[in-house]
């Protein structure tokens, strides 16, 4: 008969083990007013961070495994997908880490930064595994992990465990404190284009909109049922030089209608820099075609 | 003034230091400041609040009430359209080392676009209507603003309070902006 207050013991061990070890896995990024929040060691001189909580200073104050000091520059973000990368002023060993697949269910261990050189940790369920998603940014999201985990927000920015010591992602808020991970696979596709250029770029109109029905008079003329209205432009930006003005609806951007979000946000990508670009809007009553040239988006 | 009241008074008059890049945002700032009762001061001198537009500078000390910055572990996280009952509101709950934040911080966090429903979508006309709305207009009132019937305003504010599922015209001006928060991109 199998002891089972052994076997809880067994666990129990093992995620004291693998939290002790983990902590080689993460830096404590010092605030203001005594706070920090955690960046995940990515290789041996960059640290992966969250970005919508990284202030937007040049240089930073990290406290690696052990307790010592290690300055860090900012070396690229990327607000669509929520992720920015440090670069440490002295190299550090960073662990062996093998990339897992989040799996429903699945047990996860979300890890963060204490702030004295250790770890902290967090037990929970993977709550959702899906497919691949956009941000509110224009991102694309590899996958959508949701986990059942509460999380402090010094913990944030923190890797994500596998039963199997695999790693997830990096943990993150979604709207109204739901704890997400952003997954390996985008981080692995994100930091070498910012360690090659500090940003990812993405074209830019210079306008902000939203989706509008196309009133019924306008219906057959339009050939579809909304379109995102001009809400403001930005002085100067394509739009504005191009006579774009605030109540124009705009049906479509080089043929790829704006019925659906996802498909404009995928558009404006960074091969859309510089292409002239036909909007097709209503204005006035009546459907016209405006030329524009997309430019790169301004830094935020 | 009694003495008593003479070593109260300092309590509701605070100097605040007023960061703002933008040199309107800054004038219309300290107005609202100065107004409430406070005390503006330089962005260096000393303060026992830091009001800023935006995201401070680094490396500040003191408390900072920040309108619409990214630094949500300052003390004070306020929308930057923030109204001047709220900022004075949290510019003294600051100071009393408090933390105050507006629900908006709360909503905030990494997430998905959303695609809109095709159903609830607003006419440019009702979007009209909706900013008569909240300017606390009258359905004679507006009708006289846009220059239709009496009928037709009653007609779009009822496919709005449709639409929004609002029952008031409050609610419905409440629903939009939410919607509007949520659901506005920028290309």
């Amino acid at each position: 008969m199998i002891d089972q207050a052994d076997l809880l013991a067994q666990f129990s061990d093992a995620l004291a083990a693998r939290a002790e070890l983990a902590k080689h896995a993460v830096v404590a990024i010092r605030l203001a007013h005594g706070r920090h929040m955690t960046g995940m060691v990515w290789q041996s001189d960059i640290v992966v961070v969250s970005e919508q909580s990284l202030p937007r200073n040049d240089d930073f104050e990290l406290i690696t495994a052990g307790g010592s000091v290690v300055t860090a520059g900012i070396a690229g973000r990327d607000p669509s997908t929520n992720v920015a990368i440090l670069r440490l002023a002295e190299p550090i060993v960073p662990p062996a880490i093998a990339t897992g697949e989040a799996r429903t269910g699945a047990i996860a261990v979300a890890i963060g930064a204490d702030g004295t050189g250790g770890a902290s940790a967090r037990l929970g369920l993977v709550n959702l595994a899906g497919a691949e998603w956009h941000s509110s940014r224009g991102g694309l999201i590899d996958r959508r992990i949701v986990l059942d985990v509460s999380l402090a927000r010094r913990e944030e920015g923190g890797p994500v465990f596998d039963a199997a010591g695999a790693c997830l992602g990096m943990s993150t808020f979604g709207p109204r404190g739901q704890v997400i991970a952003i997954p390996t696979a985008t981080i692995e596709r994100i930091v070498p284009l910012l360690l090659r250029d500090g940003r990812i770029a993405r074209g830019w109109l210079g306008v902000a909109l939203q989706a509008v029905a196309v009133p019924d008079a306008l219906r057959e003329a339009a050939d579809q049922s909304s379109g995102l209205m001009v809400m403001s432009v930005v002085d100067d930006g394509p739009a504005a030089q191009a006579g774009i003005v605030a109540g124009d609806i705009i049906l479509s951007v080089d043929g790829t209608s704006t019925h659906r979000f996802r498909r404009i946000a995928r558009y404006f990508g960074s091969d859309s820099i510089g292409r002239k670009a036909d909007l097709r809007l209503i204005r006035s009553g009546t459907v016209i075609t405006v030329q524009t040239t997309i430019a790169e988006r301004r830094a935020a | 003034m009694s003495e008593a009241a003479g070593k109260l008074a300092p309590m509701g008059r605070l100097r605040v230091a007023v960061y703002a890049p933008d040199r309107l945002r800054h004038t219309a700032l300290s107005r609202v400041v100065a107004e409430a009762g406070h005390i503006v001061v330089g962005v260096r001198d000393a303060a026992d609040v830091v009001l800023t537009d935006g995201d401070g500078l680094p490396g500040e000390t003191r408390p900072v009430v920040t309108l619409g910055g990214a630094d949500y572990d300052s003390p004070g996280v306020l929308s930057r359209h923030a109204g001047a009952s709220q900022i004075d509101a949290a510019i003294r709950a600051v100071s009393a080392g408090l933390i105050v934040r507006w629900p908006g911080a709360i909503d905030a966090g990494f997430g998905a676009m959303r695609e809109t429903d095709g159903h609830a979508l607003l006419t440019p006309r009702e979007l009209e209507v909706l900013a008569t709305l909240a300017e606390g207009m009258t359905n004679k009132a507006i009708a006289r603003r846009l220059n239709i019937s009496l009928h037709t305003v009653k007609f779009h504010v009822e496919s709005l309070f449709r639409k929004l599922g609002a029952r008031t015209r409050t609610e419905a001006v409440a629903k939009a902006s939410e919607r509007r928060r949520y659901e506005t991109i920028t290309l």
